[in-house]
């Protein structure tokens, strides 16, 4: 994995963690388009994301580079979420382990989005520090037995990194199958 | 003095300035607020304009500015002209290309206050 760039979408519902895991784990400045919420959603959290987060993470020793983007987590901004998913290497799902009741809605998104993009997905379990609880929720929502589940706490750099490995991971085998098919 | 209704005073623009016909108000997170009677209600054009302007206050910074003004759009058949409107939100126009920009904004700067809500 030498001298390659990586483009994984981060994406999930609204108030998952999607905005603090890029910024947890960016090495370069983040794109961020942070604004007051309004309304109902006030309730939930002070700022939210209209249009996308960017951030960056490079493989130290290495020339490996993750290009992280961030989507808007509200139906409202779908649109975003299909701008930015062509050419995606890996999805990061990220999940509020807590936030019981949009577990159903993100099943339905994860699954059509997994479906239509057809990479592999890793699924962040925001706010959970239990893997056996993090993989049960990864599973009902959708994801396949091979698609990894990390229990996170993504305020929480190291955490975040934890994400991150998971997707380095991810695409190392990703590329492994690819090229036994190959062969 | 009571706040007119932010409808009549995008019907008002639409009606009065020669080459606008329709304008939208937003708020910055993507809700809509009101629009004038000509434009079709479609959820999806606040959140549109949200997720614009959101990103072109960050394209303000990498062109080394730090306040965003106006945001036109111009497309083939006219114009579609964006302004932030105080801090929570966004107001959009829909013109000809031939439209009298200096009076538009003459007329959007003149009821600014009343569209962006901090006197309701």
């Amino acid at each position: 994995m030498s001298s390659q760039t990586f483009k994984i979408l981060v994406t999930g519902p609204f108030a998952a963690g999607k905005t603090s895991m890029i910024q947890s784990v960016s090495q370069t400045q983040v794109v961020s388009t942070d604004v007051l919420t309004t309304g109902g959603e006030s309730e939930v959290k002070s700022h939210t994301t209209v249009a996308m987060d960017f951030g960056t993470y490079a493989l130290e020793g290495d020339d490996t580079r993750l290009l992280l983007f961030g989507t808007p987590g509200q139906a409202r901004f779908r649109f975003m979420t299909n701008i930015l998913k062509g050419d995606v290497d890996v999805v990061a799902f990220v999940i509020d382990g807590e936030a019981t009741d949009t577990h159903a809605a993100a099943g339905v998104e994860l699954r059509a989005l997994l479906r239509e993009l057809r990479v592999p997905a890793v699924i962040a379990v925001n706010r959970c520090s239990d893997e056996t609880v993090a993989n049960r929720l990864a599973r009902s929502l959708g994801a396949l037995d091979g698609e990894p589940a990390v229990p996170c706490q993504l305020i929480d750099p190291d955490s975040g990194r934890e994400v991150v490995v998971e997707i380095l991971l991810t695409l190392l085998s990703s590329m492994e199958s690819t090229k036994a098919e190959v062969a | 003095m009571v706040a007119p209704d932010p409808v009549a005073v995008l019907d008002e623009l639409s009606n009065t300035v020669a080459g606008a016909y329709g304008a939208i108000l937003a708020s910055v997170d993507g809700f809509s607020i009101a629009r004038s009677s000509s434009v079709v209600n479609q959820a999806s054009h606040s959140a549109m304009l949200a997720a614009a302007v959101g990103l072109s206050h960050q394209l303000v910074a990498m062109g080394g500015g730090r306040e965003l003004r106006q945001l036109v759009v111009e497309h083939d058949t006219g114009l579609l002209l964006i302004w932030p409107i105080g801090s929570q939100r966004v107001l959009a126009v829909l013109t000809a290309a031939t439209v009298d920009q200096r009076h538009l904004r003459e007329f959007v700067q003149g009821q600014a206050q009343w569209l962006s809500g901090d006197d309701s």
